[in-house]
């Protein structure tokens, strides 16, 4: 991949058009979902005493409710900040495969890296589900274009639903504060059943959570750490030999 | 949360403890993603450990929830989210509806119970 040179021709270059034709995209179902999940991190941000102004730039620049989640949920339990670190950068690793099987939709006619890196920004479970929706009708070279469009779309309606969130959560009556704070571990549960296909999907699924427990207050807070990665390794190798045997 | 209390120190902690190990893999991907085959055993290692790590954030804010969750039941808040999952498989596989499902079912039980009344 080559960077953009300037003599590229305007089919690699940013179109407004597509832009706002890409944020109209993002008023959809899975938009009023994702909506309804960020309202529930809003809560978990008033929940925890966690600064709204930071909280909301989490949701432009991380831009994936687990790892906020992880990060947030950890600092209000006291976690070291370095074991945090490890456990956003692993629960990110998801949003590579995603990133290269979206990126051939998202390009223009010709490469522009910067374009890219600002529409890969935005991709996780719902630019995913909605690029793979969208994008195939949008002209080659508006792409990109509509591709940052759409996330910016999705973005701000995130960050607005964050901030509703928020505020909704300290004057609510006690059963909806609940519910509002409920809406985290809901939408995470859906989309683990949704995504999981083969056998390792709800291994993984099933160590993990079952690991949990036992190494809940492991020190240095590496918990998730060793219920993500030992559960995970755990589900990998049990498939795999599973497979061999079936062979 | 002290270590907080300023807003500066917090926008500091999204920066360098969520945005950067987390976006690395975007711009990875972006860079390196032609050449990357999905099915390898070390891609299907990496999907297994995030889908492991995911669970295992839903297992903590059930079992060790904060703030108002508390007040709730253990068999309520895993009751909900059961119900949740179900109403998502059962009804075309609509997310919305499986989030509708446990919110009814959340909602009711806490009234039901009277918590936070």
């Amino acid at each position: 991949m080559q960077p953009s040179d300037p003599t590229a021709e305007p089919g690699s270059a940013f179109r407004l058009s597509y832009f706002l034709q890409g944020a109209i995209g993002s008023f959809s179902v899975p938009g009023c979902v994702l909506m309804a999940t960020f309202l529930g991190f809003g809560g978990l941000l008033h929940d925890v005493g966690f600064p709204i102004g930071a909280g909301l730039l989490s949701t432009l620049l991380i831009w994936a409710l687990p790892a906020q989640v992880i990060m947030v949920g950890g600092i209000a339990s006291g976690a070291s900040l370095p074991a945090l670190a490890v456990a956003v950068c692993l629960s990110g690793v998801r949003l590579m495969p995603m990133v290269v099987a979206l990126m051939p939709l998202m390009r223009g006619r010709r490469p522009n890296l910067w374009l890219e890196l600002i529409a890969a920004h935005f991709v996780a479970v719902t630019m995913w589900v909605e690029g793979f929706r969208l994008l195939p009708k949008v002209a080659v070279e508006g792409r990109p274009s509509y591709a940052i469009g759409l996330g910016a779309g999705l973005a701000i309606v995130s960050m607005v639903a964050t901030w509703v969130g928020f505020h909704l959560s300290g004057s609510l009556p006690g059963p909806l504060a609940v519910a509002l704070l409920l809406l985290t571990p809901i939408s995470f549960a859906i989309m683990l059943v949704r995504n999981a296909r083969e056998g390792v999907d709800w291994l993984a699924i099933g160590l993990g959570a079952a690991l949990s427990p036992l190494v809940a207050n492991t020190p240095g807070g590496l918990d998730l750490f060793w219920s993500g990665v030992g559960g995970g390794t755990l589900a990998f190798f049990i498939a795999r030999l599973w497979k061999a045997r079936q062979a | 949360m002290t270590l907080l209390q300023s807003e500066m120190a917090a926008i500091l902690v999204v920066i360098v403890v969520g945005f950067l190990p987390n976006e690395i893999w975007r711009v990875l991907g972006v860079l390196f993603g032609r050449g990357l085959d999905e099915n390898s055993a070390w891609m299907q290692w990496v999907r297994a450990v995030a889908t492991a790590l995911l669970a295992a954030v839903v297992a903590r804010l059930l079992l060790v929830p904060s703030g108002a969750l508390v007040a709730l039941p253990f068999l309520l808040r895993v009751g909900a989210v059961v119900a949740g999952v179900a109403g998502f498989l059962l009804v075309r596989r609509s997310v919305l509806a499986g989030v509708l499902t446990a919110e009814a079912v959340l909602i009711a039980g806490a009234w039901w119970l009277g918590v936070g009344n």
